[in-house]
């Protein structure tokens, strides 16, 4: 303010202007971008018991978890759409180099017959979950209440559809050369009816129709993800390396350079939440409800591994440790 | 190379639909949130969309279209180009950076829904990377106007405008959350990635990018050129949705739509782009009329679409051409005249030779919106600015919510299009306007526009002070002419000219 009441130009915006270092890149372009979350408001300029209004309201404003402050939050990554996009085609270009090499010295057709039998039963469906995780962290992306966690959930989101396409574009290639075997055509079989994938897709159905935000949050983030992390890509990669299949592990080691990501800025969300003891018994409850799905739904992925009696236990006990480190 | 090419791989990345049995199928996609009009999966299977992109192709693509917008930026911030550049190209710049970042912002839930909830697979990926697109969009507009903040307080509403109760952004939001963020997915990829983005961003951008090359403001220039690359992918989402609607009997409901969206972001753009294009850019650097623009790019390219699609042209056609050639000229005189409840400073735009302009692009301009500007231009000569200030509040539209306004003149006819519901009389502006509401009462008849608050007494003082205080609006950021009135002596001067 000058003598005359008049406002001068400040160094950044206004909302950031009272805190004594300059901001960021990350903090200029991510920080209160949401206008649905005016105090006294209804989330959106129509009529406020329109549905989408009362859809916020309920399952966004009222939801199990609370905080004063939810632009408070900061991906501890960091992240803008910018460095995204340098990142993650920088991770492309390592996997599509994978896939170059190994095709070159004829990888898939020096496969164990017998594994590629189990890749059709046990790798090549998995585009449908990790299509999954993308819907599921889109409903996270037009949910939260801060742009800085809504960021983080379309990244997700991505990084998803990037898993999923990792998938399809092996799924094509071993269908190639092994043209018998279904790949391409019986995924969707599998997905819907052996018994491999049940457990999940009943946790990934039941995560899809879960719509108070911070459940959905918990669900996904907490419980779903890191079951699928560490079956799916994790023991799932440890297996196919036992089995000669190194593209495939390497693979998964690529895709869970993502998950660890994904467990930091979620980490972050649940300490920020944490303050709050009625959040910390939320949490846990829902945590409570959500385990024995996620576990059954590893324990039947699982099952199916061959020579890999141990994947189940191993792969919930990172999930418990996943859930340890993130403070629950 | 011995990697697949991707058309190779790209249908199995898009055969993702599976049969829910855990939950329905309307659970899995309830009807208020994917709009599928009690289609099934199945028939959206057939969803086929015409711009197709990968993941790696996409962060490749977008990496290499920021390096380039960012460098542009990077490469010409010590050049002279703000400091140079005419008032009125700036206040273009706050005008437009206000007004859309934060928009676009929100875009992305709208991109997310239809990435969530639309029930076509392709389109859920396509929207993935739509939501992403969205989030630059929001995020290099506000990168970009950043580092103008020190230079001018009013940069500041590149980022606040959203969190205020202006009125250009009441309409803005109104529009926003009519046609974006509170439709479900379908209603989305019609009207916002159809009518929106197919229709009228590529009448924004493309022609706000000509007038910045014609200014020599080549970061704003390559920097919406940039975005439209997106917009132009992204907003093909919502063509082969209009052909599985009308294939499986829905042609009614997609025209509805569409229609909608069309009207509603027609209203907009005439209060944003019209008095940009033909009062704000520098007369010699305006490359098309605003009215030019708009029959290139609408009607002849936006026209063709629809029909294209097995869709008919709006019912209200004959209206929205008569509007392209007047509407704007009134809300750039509302706009100028109630200039200090905007974050920008409006350039009036009608020295002699501008008003030349105007007369030839639109026949008949001095004897209509020519008559208004005279009494302001002669209030001005005789040193009475006092008088060219408002003292009341204009009625405003209870659908685009923007002020009613005809064209003056001999002709005038201002008229209102009231409608009773409930109990409540509402105003609109036009007929489309008043046929909106009467689709869908609903969505509308519990919102307040701006004059219904004040009348309500939500607005203290009720005056203007009191209303700039209610829309955020302090002194150092409210608009008053961009050109300091400068524009006023050239009229003397042409006066005198003539007078001797």
């Amino acid at each position: 303010m000058t003598d005359h009441g008049v406002l001068a130009p400040l160094k950044t915006w206004s909302h950031l202007a009272t805190r004594r270092r300059k901001p960021s890149e990350y903090e200029i372009v991510s920080t209160n971008l949401l206008y649905n979350t005016r105090p006294g408001t209804a989330p959106y300029e129509l009529d406020p018991d329109v549905f989408m209004n009362r859809w916020y309201r309920e399952h966004r404003d009222g939801s199990g978890l609370q905080h004063s402050d939810w632009n408070a939050f900061r991906d501890p990554d960091e992240l803008v759409y910018r460095t995204y996009t340098m990142l993650q085609d920088g991770q492309e270009t390592y996997v599509f180099g994978l896939f170059d090499q190994f095709d070159e010295r004829e990888h898939d057709e020096a496969l164990d017959p017998a594994w590629v039998q189990d890749l059709a039963v046990v790798y090549t469906p998995a585009r449908y979950l990790f299509h999954t995780l993308q819907m599921a962290s889109a409903y996270l992306q037009q949910m939260s209440p801060a742009s800085t966690i809504t960021n983080c959930a379309a990244f997700q989101a991505a990084d998803s559809m990037r898993w999923l396409s990792h998938v399809a574009y092996r799924t094509k290639e071993l269908s190639l050369t092994y043209p018998e075997v279904g790949f391409g055509s019986g995924e969707r079989t599998h997905w819907e009816t052996n018994p491999a994938w049940q457990g999940f897709r009943e946790l990934m159905e039941r995560v899809l129709t879960t719509w108070d935000w911070t459940e959905a949050f918990v669900a996904l983030n907490l419980v779903a993800k890191p079951a699928v992390e560490e079956a799916v890509l994790r023991q799932l990669g440890n297996t196919a390396r036992h089995q000669g299949d190194m593209l495939l592990g390497m693979l998964t080691d690529a895709d869970l350079i993502d998950a660890d990501r994904h467990r930091r800025w979620a980490g972050t969300l649940v300490k920020m939440v944490s303050d709050d003891p009625a959040n910390v018994a939320q949490l846990q409850q829902w945590v409570a409800l959500w385990e024995p799905r996620a576990d059954a739904a590893i324990d039947a992925f699982c099952a199916a591994l061959p020579d890999s009696p141990d994947a189940g236990a191993l792969a919930k006990a990172a999930t418990r440790e996943v859930r340890r480190t993130l403070g629950v | 190379m011995a990697t697949l090419e991707r058309l190779e791989w790209y249908d199995i990345a898009r055969s993702t639909n599976w049969t829910p049995t855990y939950v329905t199928e309307d659970e899995l996609f309830p009807p208020e949130l994917s709009g599928a009009e009690g289609l099934p999966m199945t028939a959206w299977e057939a969803y086929d969309e015409p711009y197709k992109q990968t993941f790696p192709e996409y962060v490749k693509v977008q990496r290499e279209k920021d390096a380039g917008a960012y460098s542009v930026k990077a490469a010409l911030e010590r050049s002279n180009m703000y400091a140079n550049a005419d008032p009125g190209w700036i206040s273009v710049m706050k005008a437009h950076y206000g007004a859309i970042a934060r928009g676009e912002y929100s875009a992305s839930t709208a991109e997310a829904r239809m990435a969530r909830f639309g029930k076509a697979p392709g389109m859920r990926n396509m929207a993935t990377l739509g939501m992403m697109d969205e989030i630059r969009h929001g995020q290099i507009q506000l990168f970009f106007p950043h580092e103008l903040c020190p230079k001018d307080r009013q940069f500041d509403w590149a980022h606040k405008a959203f969190d205020t109760d202006e009125w250009g952004i009441i309409a803005a939001r109104h529009l926003f959350d009519d046609m974006f963020t509170t439709r479900d997915a379908v209603g989305v990829a019609l009207m916002l990635t159809f009518a929106f983005e197919t229709g009228f961003t590529n009448m924004q951008f493309l022609g706000l990018a000509a007038d910045a090359a014609q200014v020599g403001d080549w970061t704003f220039s390559s920097l919406i050129s940039s975005i439209q690359t997106d917009e132009s992918r992204h907003a093909q989402i919502g063509g082969p949705l209009v052909t599985v609607l009308v294939e499986n009997g829905r042609k009614d409901e997609a025209q509805r739509l569409v229609d909608v969206g069309i009207w509603r972001a027609w209203r907009l753009f005439s209060v944003l782009t019209g008095p940009i294009m033909d009062y704000y850019t520098p007369l010699d650097h305006r490359k098309q009329s605003f009215k030019e623009f708009m029959q290139e790019w609408i009607v002849a390219q936006f026209e063709r679409a629809l029909l294209d699609l097995g869709l008919e042209r709006p019912w209200y056609w004959d209206e929205f051409m008569h509007q392209i050639d007047t509407q704007h000229h009134g809300q750039h005189l509302g706009v100028w005249f109630w200039r200090p409840t905007v974050w920008w400073n409006p350039a009036a735009g009608v020295s002699p030779e501008e008003r030349d302009w105007l007369e030839e692009k639109y026949p008949g301009w001095n004897a209509t919106w020519g008559t208004c500007w005279d009494v302001i231009t002669d209030n001005l000569l005789d040193g009475k600015v006092e008088l060219t200030y408002p003292e009341t509040l204009p009625v405003v539209c209870n659908m685009c919510q923007l002020p009613i306004n005809t064209t003056p003149g001999p002709a005038w006819q201002v008229r209102d299009f009231p409608l009773e519901h409930e109990g409540r009389v509402y105003h609109f502006c036009s007929e489309p306007c008043r046929w909106v509401f009467e689709i869908e009462p609903s969505r509308y008849a519990g919102h307040l526009s701006l004059i219904d608050r004040f009348l309500a007494g939500m607005i203290q003082p009720m005056d203007l002070s009191g209303g700039l205080q209610y829309m955020g609006l302090a002194p150092g950021e409210i608009g008053d002419d961009a050109h300091a009135y400068a524009w006023v002596d050239k009229v003397r001067a042409a006066r005198e000219r003539r007078a001797s």
